[in-house]
């Protein structure tokens, strides 16, 4: 996509306008910055800050974005700069600003004792008021008076003490109470979320371009907010489970690296208490779903992008996995509870886990193979058929192959996503809160043959077993209290152990489709 | 365009199909023939005899890998395309058994809350028709009414969130976003899907519910609206990817276009590339909701766990119970029609996600076609 909005013949035209709206921009960023800090709890609102308290600077801050918004508007309105505002706000901007005034409109009235139709009444006043403001007016008032009234009503109320520390409203009938320490944040987020937009408008001259700014610096934050998200989850809970993971960690001795939180399992005997069985339960559970689902899957996704023809047949298997794929887990669960658990000795059991997730693990590995079939290109099967080569000696030599990093990765992401699945398999596997060591199940060591049917048996899958997600629920459910020593370290430690593996299977999945793009790209 | 009736195209279909078999029969080596059909045969014993929970499947499933093996060996060809074609009904088998199963398991439910209206008995009304869940005392009553408004709540919450969130994150991946940007935002949310949803709830459980009860001064810190906001964010990365998908399959011609009169990136974006994928954007919007509804250990971990419809109806500050908590924290110590109800629950589930999936799939579909059609 060409960037029209920024090449240099814009940039060089910044005029004194342009810099004072972008600072506008900027102090609005700072002021949801603070807001934040203060929702999160990191700094108080009663906070002094030369000489007032953080609610009242806040509220300075805030009438003053306010007032600048409007200067702005104001100044493109009278000719004093020159901008390119269109007509009217628009319908969006009209209808926003509408549902946020009717809101103050009903809030305030409420505030001032009013009924439920002195609130109406306010509502609507200041609802009319606001439209018409916004929609009938040139774009450059419409879109700032509105915008900078909110934030000095804000403003306003913060500094006066309206709202403010120590300020509180009980909800009668909700049973809740709004308190100063919640409301103050939250004022300030919104009203810097709207002149932030406003002046990012005035700061590119109104018009299509003034537009483009404004809604581009709204995407810039909900982007960003997501990463901050993510990025905060990830490093709250290492920093919550780190000390729980790292739990006597030792370098050299006769095992090199001794790791008790890994190795040991949870009982009076253990001196740290460890996650092992859940471990190997995780290990095993992935493996069993992903030897059931990745050859079907494949398998699938082959016959129906090379032996199939497009037809009822391929529209039904279709509409089946995207349906399956999208089935709830815990649906997963009920269905393996109906299903496998009384044809696998009547009890939670491993194998019936392991089919469960493998039944969810199929839709997305079909999925991605087929999507990796596809892309394969049809030159590889026109040139392999042009030599002679059979349908099935393409397939097997040609098109597999150029599929394979497709597949892996769709297959490591899948496993990814099952591995951290505790739904399923709380109705299925089950398995013990707090696990010894010796719970942990020995697929490989148990299986015994026999004369009678099924021949075959292996009573390490037919047992209850924990695993990672599951054992995080089951201590949650205790009220994080059990046999050892300290239950809420040990179960941050497990929420850490539980999202460093779902992690480390995307990086892993993640890693290798650019690897692949890399050499294909080579 | 045929002229044909669907019924003798139906007709020849079939046919042409016999024919194809018949020549290929025809064709076809006698003994690989043998081979696929002992091979096919055996796996289908062993399908029914593990259906009927028999002792001997293994010895048919034994059978099928032997046939199997020697054809591998022998005909390779014919036997993969056999195995694959077994391997693709399997999605359909599965599905098959999750509604025959659930549906199953849910009758003695529906059967028990039998109400009448206008002198004929529904079964299964008196979940809808009235609103008392109580599996303990008298009277016993199973209402879904609680647990559906639970649901609704969180799900309307979670999509208030997810939806613009969504679109708007969407949109910064698919059109704004310069590519070295792209490489790190999009891999990140989808790391973002991957967090368990375990640990979500064990945050909300630890941090956000007792913060929530201490902000807003609550009896105990359940609420719809911060499991709602949790739900949402778990949501988000499904509407991302694939209304990403929607919006980068409008072919750049047609943005070309806009942007070559000079119209802004924005207004191309708003006037070209969202109406051509609004159905590829409501469509993720959709899948998103089904997410969020199908959403069970956040629910399960965050909500108080008691089946009541919040007072007044849209109150925020309570959370009780989703239809998908209700499964998972009364499944094991429920039994009889109790068990049947959970199972019942699960039926309501499942029917309005798929609904929503299928509905999903057929706008993306119509989508397709008209962007082809375009090009």
């Amino acid at each position: 996509m060409s960037r029209a909005t920024r090449t240099a013949l814009v940039r060089d035209d910044r005029t004194a306008y342009e810099a004072a709206a972008g600072s506008a921009v900027g102090l609005s960023g700072i002021a949801f910055a603070v807001g934040l800090a203060a929702l999160l709890g990191l700094v108080a609102i009663d906070a002094p800050v030369a000489g007032v308290g953080l609610s009242v600077a806040l509220g300075a801050v805030l009438l003053a974005l306010g007032a600048a918004v409007v200067g702005f508007g104001v100044a493109s309105r009278t000719g004093y700069v020159d901008t390119g505002p269109q007509p009217s706000a628009g319908i969006v901007a009209a209808a926003a600003f509408t549902g946020i005034w009717v809101a103050v409109g009903a809030a305030a009235s409420g505030a001032a004792g009013l009924g439920t139709g002195g609130r109406l009444g306010g509502g609507a006043v200041l609802g009319g008021v606001a439209f018409a403001t916004t929609a009938l007016p040139r774009e450059d008032i419409g879109s700032t008076v509105p915008a900078g009234a909110v934030a000095g009503l804000c403003g306003l109320a913060l500094i006066s003490g309206v709202v403010g520390p120590g300020w509180e409203h009980a909800l009668v009938g909700y049973n809740a109470t709004l308190f100063g320490d919640t409301v103050v944040p939250v004022v300030v987020l919104f009203a810097s979320l709207v002149t932030g937009w406003s002046a990012a408008k005035a700061s590119g001259g109104f018009g299509a371009r003034g537009r483009n700014v404004g809604a581009y610096v709204l995407i810039y934050l909900v982007v960003g907010s997501i990463l901050a998200v993510l990025v905060g989850l990830v490093a709250f809970v290492a920093a919550k489970g780190l000390p729980g993971l790292l739990n006597g960690v030792s370098v050299g001795g006769a095992g090199l690296v001794s790791w008790p939180f890994l190795t040991n399992g949870a009982g009076l005997l253990a001196d740290v208490a460890g996650v092992f069985p859940a471990l190997v339960g995780t290990v095993w559970l992935v493996v069993g779903a992903v030897c059931f689902a990745v050859p079907t899957g494949v398998g699938a996704a082959v016959f129906l992008s090379e032996y199939a023809e497009q037809g009822r047949f391929t529209g039904a298997v279709e509409v089946a996995t995207n349906g399956l794929w999208s089935t709830p887990s815990i649906v997963f669960g009920l269905f393996g509870a109906a299903f496998l658990i009384p044809r696998f000795g009547n009890q939670k059991s491993l194998i019936a886990g392991m089919l469960t997730l493998g039944f969810m693990l199929l839709p997305l590995v079909l999925i991605t193979s087929r999507e990796a079939i596809l892309a394969v290109p049809d030159e590889y099967r026109d040139a392999s058929a042009a030599l002679g080569v059979s349908k099935w000696q393409t397939i097997r030599s040609v098109v597999l192959p150029a599929a394979i990093p497709g597949v892996t990765t769709g297959v490591i992401l899948g496993v990814g996503r099952i591995a951290g699945e505790t739904a399923p398999i709380l109705l299925t596997m089950g398995g013990g809160v707090l696990p010894a060591k010796a719970a942990a199940p020995d697929v490989l060591g148990s299986f015994r043959l026999s004369a009678s049917p099924p021949f075959v048996s292996n009573p390490a899958l037919l047992e209850a077993t924990s695993a990672l997600p599951y054992q995080l629920y089951a201590l949650i459910t205790a009220g994080l209290s059990g046999n050892i020593r300290n239950p809420q370290e040990f179960a941050w430690g497990l929420a850490l152990t539980l999202l460093l593996v779902v992690l480390a299977f995307y990086a892993v999945g993640i890693a290798t489709r650019y690897y692949f793009r890399q050499k294909l790209h080579q | 365009m045929s002229l044909t009736t669907p019924r003798t195209d139906w007709r020849a279909s079939i046919e042409r199909r016999l024919t194809r078999t018949r020549a290929f029969v025809d064709d076809a080596d006698p003994e690989a023939l043998a081979v696929i059909l002992a091979s096919m045969g055996s796996l289908l014993v062993a399908f029914v005899g593990f259906l009927l929970a028999s002792a001997w499947t293994a010895v048919p499933f034994g059978a099928f890998l032997i046939a199997a093996g020697y054809g591998w060996v022998r005909h390779q060809a014919l036997v993969a395309r056999a195995v694959a074609f077994a391997m693709t009904t399997v999605t359909l088998v599965t599905l098959g058994l999750v509604v025959a199963f659930i549906f199953a398991e849910s009758i003695p439910a529906f059967r028990y809350e039998t109400a009448s209206v206008f002198g004929v008995s529904v079964p299964g009304l008196g979940m809808f028709a009235q609103a008392r869940w109580d599996a303990v005392s008298e009277p016993v009553r199973y209402s879904l009414l609680p647990m559906i408004h639970g649901t609704v709540m969180v799900t309307t919450i979670a999509t208030l969130v997810a939806a613009p969130l969504g679109v708007a994150a969407a949109l910064f991946v698919a059109e704004i976003a310069p590519p070295r940007v792209r490489e790190l935002v999009k891999p990140g949310i989808e790391v973002l899907a991957g967090i368990p949803s375990i640990v979500y709830g064990f945050i909300g459980f630890t941090v956000i519910n007792p913060w929530a009860s201490d902000a807003f001064a609550l009896n105990g810190g359940s609420t719809y609206l911060f499991v709602g906001m949790v739900v949402g964010l778990m949501a988000l990365p499904t509407v991302v990817s694939v209304a990403e998908d929607a919006l980068t399959s409008v072919p750049d011609v047609m943005k070309d276009g806009s942007l070559a009169l000079g119209a802004t990136d924005w207004q191309s974006m708003t006037s070209i590339t969202l109406p051509a994928a609004f159905s590829g954007v409501s469509a993720a919007v959709l899948l998103g909701v089904g997410r969020a509804i199908g959403e069970t250990m956040a629910a399960t971990v965050m909500l108080a766990g008691v089946p009541r419809i919040s007072d007044p109806l849209v109150n925020v500050f309570y959370g009780y119970e989703t239809l998908t908590s209700l499964i998972a924290r009364g499944y094991g110590s429920a039994n009889g029609v109790h068990e049947s109800a959970l199972f019942a629950a699960g039926v309501v589930l499942f029917v309005t996600v798929l609904c929503l999936s299928v509905g999903s799939q057929y706008i993306e579909a119509r989508m397709r076609r008209r962007l082809g059609g375009a090009e």
